[in-house]
């Protein structure tokens, strides 16, 4: 019985947190060898004289360029991966929303790109820079722009916090790899590949569970401020949680985030009755822009 | 004059079942108190135990209206997890009652779709012309303000949510 908790204790250590460092693990060998194959000897290693060299890309503390560029390169590999909705009305329309509920956050001055691509699986990603997705999948199950505005509020948060920067900073590798890669290349489109690993693989990563319910506790607030009724996600946390965990609709958002009840609950306990003065939030339900497919 | 009251007939008829499906089951995810009206400091007029089965039957801002087997009366609606199909989905919540399903608590929706998977994600190669197209649709601080003026959506100042059970009241 021990035994099989032991087996079951690695089985779970080398396949959950070691699937980032696996990754970067990967991208390390692979910066080591382009560095070596040079003629470089080891005195190229990154050290501290070489981390005060000039940087080509920094992520340790990324300047606003550089954080656009990386989520840049993120959102068109996702879009290489599922390609925007052909209706421009649709997009336009994510994009008034998205950017007014962006306005009423601390990064305001970012140009905070939406955009609704073409699967109809359930989910929502962001990227560094203000660069934000839905599903068309997610969309259609929203019945009002208050709804929207929670979503798009959720996913503006953890551009907000830097959610998915922190991630790839954690790995050291970052600061590491930038500085002397960027020596060697001096390619930052290079560079960025590195970081985030292939394709879109990188919107498949979780981050942590408080990560999370940082951004749903945000995303309620970024509604409230924008004049829209408060309860828009955790209408649509409550509209996701019904549907089945092993639904190939959802197993992507379930696998990468807690389950809807999880965070339903927990923000129960944030608002508590902090929202019972906000009396004439909005919904709009009839300006919500309906797709026109079924 | 016929032909108007066809018409109500109707129009009647196609919202009866966006009404009959609003009668939605759910349960209570925990203990709390039933109120005669939507407000915290409404009148009580039953307890909501944690697991009871419920019938929604209102819905009003961040409250819900709801019947249990001894009460009825208005709770928070974060305090109670919706049972059946979104709301809105008329033909769902009929097919739900046709097999059987939705007075068992257990019912889920399916989507019966293919969502991205890891491996296409993985796969997924650049795509300059789309990131540009995205791009286009960008809107200005401005643009943004405007378009909720026109929706009479003003901004409302209010801190952060803290973490559950950071300083002030549960």
């Amino acid at each position: 019985m021990r035994m099989v908790y032991l087996i079951l204790a690695f089985a779970l250590s080398s396949f959950l947190p070691s699937a980032h460092a696996a990754d970067f693990g990967k991208v390390l060998g692979d910066v080591i060898k382009s560095t070596t194959a040079g003629g470089e000897n080891k005195e190229n290693a990154p050290d501290q004289a070489g981390r005060q060299s000039k940087k080509a890309f920094n992520l340790q503390a990324p300047s606003r360029t550089e954080e656009i560029q990386l989520g840049r390169e993120i959102t068109g590999n996702l879009l290489g991966a599922a390609p925007l909705v052909n209706d421009a009305a649709l997009q336009k329309y994510v994009n008034q929303v998205g950017r007014w509920v962006a306005n009423q956050s601390e990064r305001s001055d970012l140009p905070w790109h939406f955009g609704v691509i073409e699967t109809e699986g359930i989910n929502a990603f962001a990227a560094p820079g203000g660069y934000v997705i839905v599903t068309k999948g997610l969309y259609r199950r929203l019945e009002n722009e208050a709804q929207l505005a929670g979503v798009l509020a959720h996913e503006i948060a953890h551009v907000v916090r830097s959610h998915h920067l922190k991630i790839m900073q954690k790995t050291q590798l970052l600061d590491l790899g930038a500085d002397f890669l960027g020596k060697q290349l001096g390619k930052n489109e290079q560079l960025i590949q590195k970081i985030i690993g292939s394709g879109a693989e990188i919107c498949a990563r979780s981050l942590d569970k408080s990560a999370e319910f940082e951004a749903d506790r945000m995303g309620v607030t970024l509604t409230v401020r924008s004049g829209y009724e408060p309860y828009g996600l955790p209408e649509v946390l409550q509209a996701i949680g019904q549907t089945a965990k092993d639904d190939d609709g959802v197993s992507l958002l379930f696998k990468t985030h807690p389950h809807p009840d999880d965070r339903l609950r927990q923000l129960d306990g944030a608002i508590g009755s902090r929202l019972d003065g906000i009396k004439d939030g909005k919904t709009l339900a009839k300006r919500f822009y309906r797709l026109k497919s079924r | 004059m016929n032909a108007c009251r066809f018409w109500l007939l109707l129009l009647i008829l196609l919202f009866l079942p966006a009404v009959a499906s609003a009668a939605e089951k759910g349960n209570a995810l925990k203990d709390d108190i039933l109120r005669a009206e939507p407000y915290s400091d409404a009148e009580k007029t039953g307890d909501l135990q944690r697991g009871e089965k419920l019938e929604i039957i209102g819905k009003k801002g961040a409250w819900l209206h709801v019947k249990t087997a001894a009460a009825e009366g208005w709770t928070r609606l974060l305090s109670v997890k919706r049972g059946t199909a979104q709301s809105g989905s008329a033909i769902k919540g009929v097919l739900d009652v046709a097999s059987g399903r939705a007075g068992t608590g257990k019912v889920v929706a399916t989507t019966g779709v293919r969502g991205l998977n890891e491996e296409e994600l993985k796969n997924a190669r650049y795509n300059e012309s789309a990131v540009k197209k995205m791009e286009s649709y960008t809107q200005t601080v401005q643009q943004g303000r405007r378009f909720a003026h026109e929706g009479g959506l003003q901004a409302v100042q209010f801190d952060y949510l803290p973490e559950a059970g950071q300083e002030g009241e549960k």
